[in-house]
């Protein structure tokens, strides 16, 4: 099995670097990271070896033309092994596995890797060596999930690796945080949105529901929403609550946002259109009605 | 047949290989799963759990690759008739060979096996645009699949709907499987009226549903937490807020456009910006996901962002109802045809009953009966159609209709929102 031996130079006495990490590379300026990556990180920590405190994977996804902007669209697990005086990484999974992936999906390449932990490896520049090689001829971008939820929360860290000091060493490496953006896609956000209603259910799970419940879950929210708003405003009118000018402000963006349509024309506009609907709906149950007498009659023959 | 190779293909059998397992210390199992290695015991499945994980990789291949239909195998696990997703995959849709398909599967299963996923598959997963998902490739496959596994309930397919996840806000995703009376069926490849109707199967009962519940676990709702209320977010929309408010807009839009230097294609980053910049809600924060404002489940421009959607579903409708006229056509002539001949086969034998008792009255002697042999062999009766492209466009159908019926609901109640929001402004 091929497993990429990564040693400090300190502790074993290696020779010199095997390239330069970070220069020459076009640096990545904004990342953008799908949600699917994160619960794959957090499947992958919770699916560890008993004796491992910390994963690390392979992130992929595309890049822009010029390098600048990265979207991490999906990753993969690898398994390593780490002790105090070495890291060892199976290149063969690593390899197997994008492989594997590209033929899925051509689009993607690699951009990075990923790590668990509330602080960055000691072989963080090593293995960020080594995957900005995989990356080139960009940067490679690290990203660093501290599943041991520190300060109660689970931070996400984006970070991309910068040559420091004189001379190349492999590591010789700073890593500088890289600001991200989660992105949401519609139908993600669909996903998420159910998650997070069975995370809020009793014991984490929860049936999904119909979209006329959903929609009167989210009407529900709205008005609640709407309420809470009215009574701050209706605070402030009276003067029981200090106005603040950023609420404010707010305030008057959202309400520019309604649009402003001439009532006959908005009554003409919603006539046809409830005309539309109650066509479509007596259409279809039509349809159904007559399938439900085809598929009966056909029995009685 | 060319879609039907590119489907998945069942992999129990093939992932059951020869591994001396030491001898096992019941002891040491958790009580839960000491139901999973009692091989003997069947119990029906009643409920699919979902791990977002699941979720999301199905929901990203599907989208990635809309408005082709995606599929993907299923990792989880059987526990007490309950059927535990926690993993997927894609398949390539454009891998050659079956055998190509089978190699890939297996290889990526043992890869995933070597990080301590669940390396058992328990089915597979299909994407579906307008919701008329009963086609033979889907049925044959989920019939291997149920049939490679040892009890042979612990197979379902995940139908995800595209673009109603998208549009109406809320996640469609469904799991199915065949139903006993189907199987039994499908194991003679008799679909005659006659058959049908002894087993009582109908459009509706080909395939049955399990319901789908969501299962998150602790670390993953501690994400989906901090996804809804990240550290700091407070802090952006302040700072936000402090500049002008057009060049808040702006600078949103440009925010969008930047999405969409690396977005899969144009169009789809020109729909999210015009969808959203315009509308009767204010822009979407997309930096953190916080209810109601993050779905689309209010949004009343739905068929703008697709505005062929619904005219789509109505013309498959039709072409559904035509192909509906034309099964039901070629069923009547068959119908006449098996008459005639019948009918023509009565008459023959009245006509030889005729003959042979004037014979007797002349004192001549009778001939003999046909046999029905003879009698089969003389009058050919076509055999029936099968009755399975029938049942399976009834049952498209019977789901495209109920489709359109379902999101009218929803649409109503939105319009009337909307007016009760103009009427309130003036």
């Amino acid at each position: 099995m091929t497993m990429l031996n990564l040693n400090l130079p300190s502790l074993s006495g290696s020779g010199p670097a095997k390239g330069a990490a970070g220069t020459a590379l076009t640096a990545t300026q904004q990342c953008y990271i799908h949600p699917v990556v994160l619960f794959s990180i957090l499947d992958h920590y919770l699916r560890r070896n008993e004796s491992q405190d910390r994963v690390i994977g392979t992130l992929l996804g595309v890049r822009s033309d010029d390098g600048r902007v990265v979207e991490v669209r999906s990753c993969f697990a690898v398994p390593h092994f780490e002790t105090d005086e070495e890291i060892q990484v199976d290149m063969e999974h690593h390899g197997a596995m994008f492989a594997l992936h590209k033929r899925a999906n051509a689009r993607e390449q690699i951009v990075g890797w990923y790590a668990t932990g509330a602080a960055l490896s000691k072989y963080a520049a090593l293995i960020q060596d080594f995957y900005s090689r995989e990356a080139a001829p960009f940067s490679a971008i690290h990203m660093v999930m501290d599943t041991a939820l520190t300060d109660g929360r689970l931070g996400i860290q984006c970070l991309q690796g910068s040559a420091i000091g004189v001379g190349a060493h492999p590591e010789n490496c700073l890593f500088l945080p890289l600001p991200y953006e989660l992105q949401y896609p519609d139908a993600e956000l669909a996903a998420l949105q159910a998650a997070a209603d069975s995370a809020e259910a009793p014991g984490g799970v929860a049936a999904l529901i119909s979209d006329m419940d959903q929609l009167e879950k989210t009407i529900d929210e709205l008005r609640a929403m709407l309420a809470r708003v009215s009574a701050y405003v209706d605070s402030v009118c009276a003067g029981t609550a200090a106005p603040n000018n950023v609420v404010g402000k707010y305030l008057v963006d959202m309400l520019a946002v309604v649009p402003k349509i001439d009532p006959s024309q908005f009554s003409a506009l919603f006539q046809t259109h409830l005309q539309d609907i109650l066509m479509v709906a007596y259409l279809t149950n039509l349809t159904r009605a007559q399938l439900n007498i085809a598929d009966r009659l056909q029995r009685i023959v | 047949m060319a879609e039907a190779k590119q489907q998945a293909k069942p992999m129990t059998t093939l992932l059951q290989d020869d591994v001396d397992l030491p001898a096992l210390d019941v002891s040491s199992i958790p009580k839960k799963l000491l139901p999973v290695l009692d091989v003997n015991r069947s119990e029906p499945l009643r409920l699919v759990k979902v791990d977002p994980l699941a979720i999301l990789k199905i929901v990203k291949h599907s989208r990635e690759n809309f408005p082709s239909s995606v599929n993907g195998q299923l990792l989880g696990l059987e526990i007490d008739g309950v059927l535990e997703v926690t993993n997927a995959f894609a398949v390539p849709t454009f891998l050659g060979s079956e055998e190509d398909m089978t190699e890939y599967q297996l290889e990526m299963m043992q890869c995933l096996r070597e990080v301590n996923v669940d390396s058992s598959s328990v089915g597979w997963y299909q994407s579906t645009r307008l919701g008329d998902f009963m086609h033979r490739p889907l049925l044959d496959v989920q019939a291997s699949y149920q049939a490679a596994t040892p009890n042979s309930n612990s197979s379902v397919v995940l139908i995800h709907d595209t673009t109603r996840s998208e549009q109406a806000g809320n996640l469609s995703l469904r799991a199915f499987r065949l139903s006993q009376a189907y199987l039994d069926l499908a194991k003679d490849g008799k679909f005659t009226t006659q058959e049908l109707a002894d087993k009582g199967l109908t459009c509706g009962s080909i395939l049955e549903e399990l319901p789908v519940h969501v299962e998150v676990s602790s670390l993953s709702s501690v994400l989906l937490n901090e996804l809804q209320w990240p550290a700091g977010a407070e802090q952006d929309l302040l700072e936000s807020l402090q500049r002008p408010s057009s060049f808040n807009v702006k600078q949103r839009a440009k925010r969008m456009a930047d999405l969409s230097a690396v977005a899969d294609d144009a169009d789809a980053s020109i729909e999210t910006l015009d969808g959203g910049l315009s509308g009767l809600l204010p822009t979407r924060p997309t930096a953190y996901l916080s209810r109601p404002m993050c779905t689309n489940a209010l949004d009343l421009n739905q068929s703008q962002n697709d505005p062929t959607l619904l005219s789509r579903q109505l013309e498959a409708v039709g072409e559904l109802i035509d192909d509906h006229i034309r099964f039901a056509h070629q069923w009547v002539y068959w119908k006449r045809g098996e008459a005639r001949e019948k009918n023509r086969r009565q008459q023959f034998v009245q006509r030889k009953a005729q003959s042979n008792a004037a014979r007797v009255a002349r004192g001549e002697p009778a001939e003999p009966e046909p046999t029905e042999d003879e009698l089969d062999k003389m009058f050919k009766v076509l055999s029936e159609p099968t009755r399975l492209d029938t049942l399976l466009n009834t049952a498209n159908l019977d789901l495209l209709t109920k489709g359109v019926a379902q999101s009218r609901g929803p649409a109503l109640t939105k319009m009337f929102m909307a007016q009760g929001l103009h009427g309130g402004a003036q």
